[in-house]
């Protein structure tokens, strides 16, 4: 599903280059739960943001469901994002004076859905992460915890193949980190491959398979072929 | 038509997150648009052409025929009895009318109180070079003199609290004449065959008398007249028809080039004729002036109003690039939320269909608001200046016009902004 070879990316500033990603290689196939693990600064961010197509990268390939990502036009890029990928900011990311309902359906209205059908999805996503009660309160109402579920239905509510999360549970105190965790683990079970940026060992051993980072490159132990693995849930 | 609602309501939302700045940018291309709207009205109307099938045709000749030698000058804007006798010798326009304005007093029996007037004496083909159209009877059989006159509608209701008054008798200072027709309503703006001391601003008349009864009775010109060596004005019975009293207006129809070579011809040989009978002594000057170069030909400079049109662009220009600088603020504070818009789906395109809503509802607003700004603007102005009162009136020409300039400055002051914020990172704003 996520094929990547030799994947570098930097940031230039006047001051100074940094070398964010450098030779990537990591393929990540359907229904797999991948956590991806590293100091700080180390490029997890940068890697997810590029798997997500909201950064761009300088060498390499990126392949989604065997087609490259180079050189789609802008309207092929967001239909990929808006369709295809569901995206958990390491902040929660939701607009402050919009319900709860309006900020899950925004996605959604770029698709084209028709009102009846962006309500459903809206609603079932909302009862997925058990706040279906609360659908015109504002985030500012909601706790920490409520508030990374609601950005984690409007991800899900398009219901995408893929789902980058950064650091879903970084925010949050260990029983809500808990709750978020067995939803994501309940939304993999459904189908949806998962990559998620964690610092917390126990919450990236739980996922079916650990990559981690150091320093803009995937160490060793994290090289990963797919060919010799039948089934990713094995791994887990 | 869900989606531009959808669009609509997304403009809305921002506009309460930060509603000063949105309305110093509506206050600012709405300042600098009702102004310009103010003299844009007075521009299109005073350069609007009131017989656009026909003005070309119609022309004004003018020739340097006075009996002294004035050097290097330019005709007088106003001919004499026999000027325009000598002009009118010829059967080359197909239609030719001598005319000028006076005042007079108008009542229905000599006891009653009358009511000033304003008369413009003129000849049959007037009426129908001008096109003016009757309501009841008709022109004048010919030039002659006769007691008859034509009313306005107005004159007619006023005089008479009746429209259909052909055959009743009325009393024009002190002498009896019969009407022969009332015209429907006519309002020719400019006025352009009246154009001497920027009168086409003015009102038409109310009254119309033959002009050789006007010459008979001694009515003077209200506008321009000048009479040189002996002549007396106060004789125009007399000297008006034989001597330099310079007071008419005289227009031709030349409908075809030709007509107009003709006649221009017929102009030179005149005055080289009048020359060699020692009646010329100025150099030869002639102009055959166009009814559309009118204005122009009577006021030389005419700067006034194109540097005030210059200045209002300027300030319009001005307001603008204020607006786009307010706007573009506003979309760069904007610009998390058009990122997360964009990290989450929506294309440049949907952004861009988002900014034209809200180009649309920045038009509406700001449409309203500098259409009463302008109104406001023209009111005074006519408080200043009276004489442009008749030119203030809005068509739907020129509403259509104004609302088509709204809507692409409002277009100009979000095009840039929005441009520059659908370019922005996806990602970098979305960080805490
Ligand atoms: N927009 C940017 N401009 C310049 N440098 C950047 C930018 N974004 C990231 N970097 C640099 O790239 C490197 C990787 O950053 P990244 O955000 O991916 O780290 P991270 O692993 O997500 O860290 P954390 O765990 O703290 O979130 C860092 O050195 C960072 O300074
Ligand atoms: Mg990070």
């Amino acid at each position: 599903m996520i094929q990547i070879n030799n994947l570098s990316k930097s940031f230039r500033t006047e001051l100074i280059e940094t070398q964010a990603l450098k030779n990537i290689q990591l393929h990540v196939t359907e229904g797999e739960f991948v956590a991806l693990t590293g100091p700080s600064g180390s490029g997890k961010s940068t890697l997810l943001n590029v798997l997500g197509t909201l950064e761009s990268f300088d060498g390499g390939d990126y392949l989604l469901d065997g087609q490259s990502v180079k050189g789609l036009s802008d309207k092929a890029l967001s239909a990929l994002r808006n369709e295809k990928i569901g995206f958990i900011f390491q902040g929660f990311n939701l607009i402050k004076d919009y319900s709860l309902f309006d900020n899950i359906e925004l996605p959604l209205r770029y698709r084209g859905f028709a009102a009846a059908e962006r309500k459903r999805r809206v609603e079932h996503a909302l009862e997925q992460v058990g706040l279906a009660a609360r659908r015109d309160y504002h985030p500012s109402q909601l706790s920490g915890g409520q508030q990374q579920r609601v950005a984690i239905a409007r991800a899900i509510a398009g219901q995408p193949r893929i789902l980058l999360a950064d650091e879903p549970t970084g925010n949050l105190d260990s029983l809500m980190a808990r709750q978020v965790m067995e939803l994501l683990e309940q939304i993999n079970r459904d189908g949806c491959t998962i990559l998620m940026v964690t610092h917390d060992p126990d919450q990236a051993r739980r996922a079916g398979r650990q990559v981690q980072i150091v320093d803009g490159q995937l160490s060793d132990a994290a090289m990963y072929d797919p060919l010799q693995h039948a089934s990713p849930v094995a791994v887990a | 038509m869900e989606q531009f609602l959808y669009y609509l309501k997304v403009s809305l939302k921002s506009i309460r997150r930060a509603p000063l700045p949105y309305s110093l940018t509506i206050l600012i291309l709405s300042l600098g648009l009702g102004v310009f709207f103010a003299n844009a009205t007075f521009y299109y109307r005073l350069n609007l052409d009131p017989l656009p099938h026909k003005s070309d045709k119609l022309f004004f000749p003018f020739m340097n025929l006075v009996p002294y030698d004035c050097q290097n000058c330019e005709p007088p804007n106003v001919l004499s009895y026999s000027n325009v006798q000598k002009l009118g010798a010829t059967d080359i326009p197909s239609a030719k009318a001598a005319m000028y304005s006076a005042d007079g007093y108008l009542r229905l029996t000599p006891q009653q109180p009358p009511m000033p007037v304003k008369i413009r004496l003129t000849q049959p083909d007037f009426f129908r070079m001008f096109e003016v159209p009757f309501l009841h009877g008709s022109v004048w059989p010919d030039a002659s003199a006769r007691a008859e006159v034509i009313l306005s509608r107005q004159t007619a209701e006023k005089l008479f609290g009746d429209t259909n008054v052909v055959g009743r008798s009325l009393t024009l200072d002190d002498f009896e004449y019969t009407v022969s027709a009332v015209l429907a309503d006519w309002a020719m703006l400019p006025r352009l065959f009246d154009a001497n001391n920027n009168n086409h601003l003015s009102e038409v008349e109310d009254i119309y008398l033959p002009l050789e009864t006007g010459y008979d009775r001694n009515y003077l010109s209200n506008s321009q007249s000048s009479s040189f060596q002996d002549a007396d004005y106060r004789k125009l019975a007399t000297d008006g028809r034989t001597k330099a009293i310079h007071q008419l207006q005289f227009w031709v129809q030349l409908d075809t080039v030709e007509q107009q070579q003709a006649y221009r011809q017929f102009m030179a040989n005149l005055t080289a004729d009048e020359k060699k009978a020692g009646r010329h002594p100025s150099a030869i000057n002639n102009k055959l002036v166009g009814m559309r170069d009118i204005v122009v030909h009577f006021n030389k400079d005419g700067g006034d109003i194109k540097a005030f049109a210059l200045v209002t662009l300027l300030f319009l220009l001005v307001c603008l690039f204020n607006a786009s600088h307010l706007s573009l603020n506003r979309y760069l504070s904007n610009q998390y939320e058009i990122s997360l818009r964009r990290a989450l789906g929506a294309s440049r395109w949907h952004i861009q269909q988002q900014a034209l809503a809200d180009v649309l509802l920045m038009a509406s607003i700001t449409s309203v608001a500098a259409l009463l700004i302008g109104y406001s603007g023209i009111s005074l102005m006519n408080e200043l200046l009276p004489a442009n009162r008749l030119f203030s009136s809005w068509d739907w020409t020129l509403l259509l016009s104004l609302l088509a300039v709204t809507l692409g400055c409002s277009y100009l002051v979000t095009l840039y902004p929005s441009l520059r914020a659908s370019f922005g990172a996806l990602n970098q704003q979305l960080k805490e």
